[in-house]
């Protein structure tokens, strides 16, 4: 049945997402940084100098960011816990199936902090995203993609080191920079209902940064976890 | 029932961590119908030789063919503490292509965890881990099984259903090595005994009707000469 890279992956993204929801440890925490950031980044501007409209990209690339984070961190946790990650070597899983697992498993626990995040950035600050929401969501789940391809190989490296939860954030940021900047600049000409025209050079350098972290990850995992 | 066509071949491996040789030069074959004790004293590289063994670590040098399939009992127990004593066998089942529910009562029967199955491991004392972390390495019949330190933890009658299992498959034809310092307890399925001795093999003898004591005595000899 789960002899196939997607079907061994599946059943590792299953496992993953059953465990956070039975624990709802980093689901909980996430959620909370995102709504506590939203609000102070909103409250600390100086209203009348700078409008809610021209730092909303940046608020809320860096409230995905964040608290997204805390969950990459829960998810290689999880393997340290007892050593499973041995465990999950000595099946027939393959590494580039663990790692689509985790990776799948991030991807959807970052989804949902994005999901219950974006309606509270509207409340918060009354940006016009409903017309144009499938662009958004296509920017969103792109940069997403970038996030989880890098950050899932990373959480990896990190987890038997003393102070993993420190040292992610270190190694992961740098890489980050290049996708975040493009999704602030592609969100920021989506919010301004500029031309497709305008966006397309940051889009192809946001599905670019896919392509290559995606494939660098899936081909440098196994080198990651071997001892 | 006969496997004549499992077991584990070693050549040459040696293993380090860093600058650190862990095992040097290390060639061993343990064949169907086997149970091998692997003793040594603290150090020595009995955890180490087991993991080359079972392809958690890539030896530097040297090559280790298995054939048979590997079923590992490692110090942790490689489980979820989250997941129910079933949810953590299903999973690595899940994993291995199968789903075979009668496969997995059996074996929670054949370890007495029946009764706790749906609990989370949470709630298990430090020896019905031990057992689940046994049946799970039990669950896709390998032909190789790798023990560590098995009886860790285990109070007199689960260490004997371990000890049973142990000598019923190796009876069956599979191929069974166990590194351990309770010697008492295994000589009497041995057949063999490996002796490590700083990261060396420094003999591997037939345990001809020896005890606990001789073997002590033994490796208390080869450690002086090494």
């Amino acid at each position: 049945m789960a002899s196939g890279l997607f079907s061994a992956a599946a059943v590792i993204a299953a496992k993953d997402i059953a465990v956070e929801w039975r624990t709802k440890t980093a689901l909980v925490s996430s959620l909370v940084f995102a709504i506590l950031v939203l609000a102070i980044l909103y409250f600390a501007r100086d209203a009348t100098a700078v409008s809610a409209f021209e730092v909303a990209p940046g608020v809320l690339w860096v409230t995905f960011t964040f608290a997204g984070m805390l969950g990459l961190n829960r998810a290689f946790l999880l393997e340290r816990e007892n050593h499973a990650l041995d465990g999950l070597r000595l099946t027939q899983a393959t590494p580039p199936a663990i790692f689509l697992g985790k990776m799948v498993g991030n991807a959807l626990f970052i989804g949902l902090v994005e999901l219950v995040s974006l309606p509270l950035f509207v409340l918060f600050y009354n940006v016009p995203i409903w017309s144009r929401l499938p662009m958004l969501m296509l920017v969103i789940a792109m940069a997403t993609l970038a996030f989880v391809s890098v950050g899932t190989l990373l959480s990896a490296m990190v987890v038997r080191t003393r102070f993993s939860e420190v040292m992610l954030p270190v190694l992961l940021l740098p890489f980050l920079v290049p996708p975040i900047v493009s999704a602030v600049q592609v969100t920021w000409r989506i919010l301004a209902d500029r031309p497709l025209a305008e966006m397309t050079g940051w889009l192809s350098l946001l599905g670019a940064f896919d392509v290559v972290f995606f494939m660098l990850s899936l081909m440098l995992f196994e080198a990651i976890i071997i001892e | 029932m006969t496997r004549s066509d499992t077991g584990v071949v070693a050549t040459d491996v040696a293993w380090r961590v860093g600058y650190r040789w862990i095992l040097k030069d290390i060639s061993l074959t343990v064949s169907a119908g086997t149970m091998t004790l692997l003793v040594g004293g603290n150090g020595s590289g009995k955890t180490s030789l087991l993991r080359v063994l079972a392809g958690l670590a890539r030896p530097a040098k040297g090559s280790v063919v298995c054939h048979g399939g590997i079923g590992f009992v490692a110090h942790h127990s490689m489980l979820y503490d989250s997941l129910t004593g079933r949810e953590n066998l299903e999973f690595v089942m899940r994993l291995d292509g199968g789903h075979d529910p009668a496969r997995v009562n059996a074996l929670l029967a054949q370890m007495g965890l029946e009764h706790a199955a749906d609990r989370h491991l949470g709630t298990y004392s430090r020896g019905m881990i031990q057992r689940l972390a046994i049946a799970r390495a039990l669950l896709s019949d390998p032909g190789v099984l790798l023990l560590d330190e098995p009886l860790t933890g285990l109070d007199e009658a689960a260490s004997q259903i371990v000890v049973d299992m142990i000598e019923r498959r190796r009876s069956e034809g599979h191929a069974i090595i166990v590194a351990s310092h309770q010697l008492v307890e295994l000589i009497g399925a041995a057949t063999e005994v490996g002796y490590l001795v700083s990261g060396s093999l420094a003999a591997w003898e037939p345990v001809n009707g020896g005890d606990a004591g001789s073997v002590m005595k033994r490796l208390r000899e080869l450690a002086a000469d090494g």
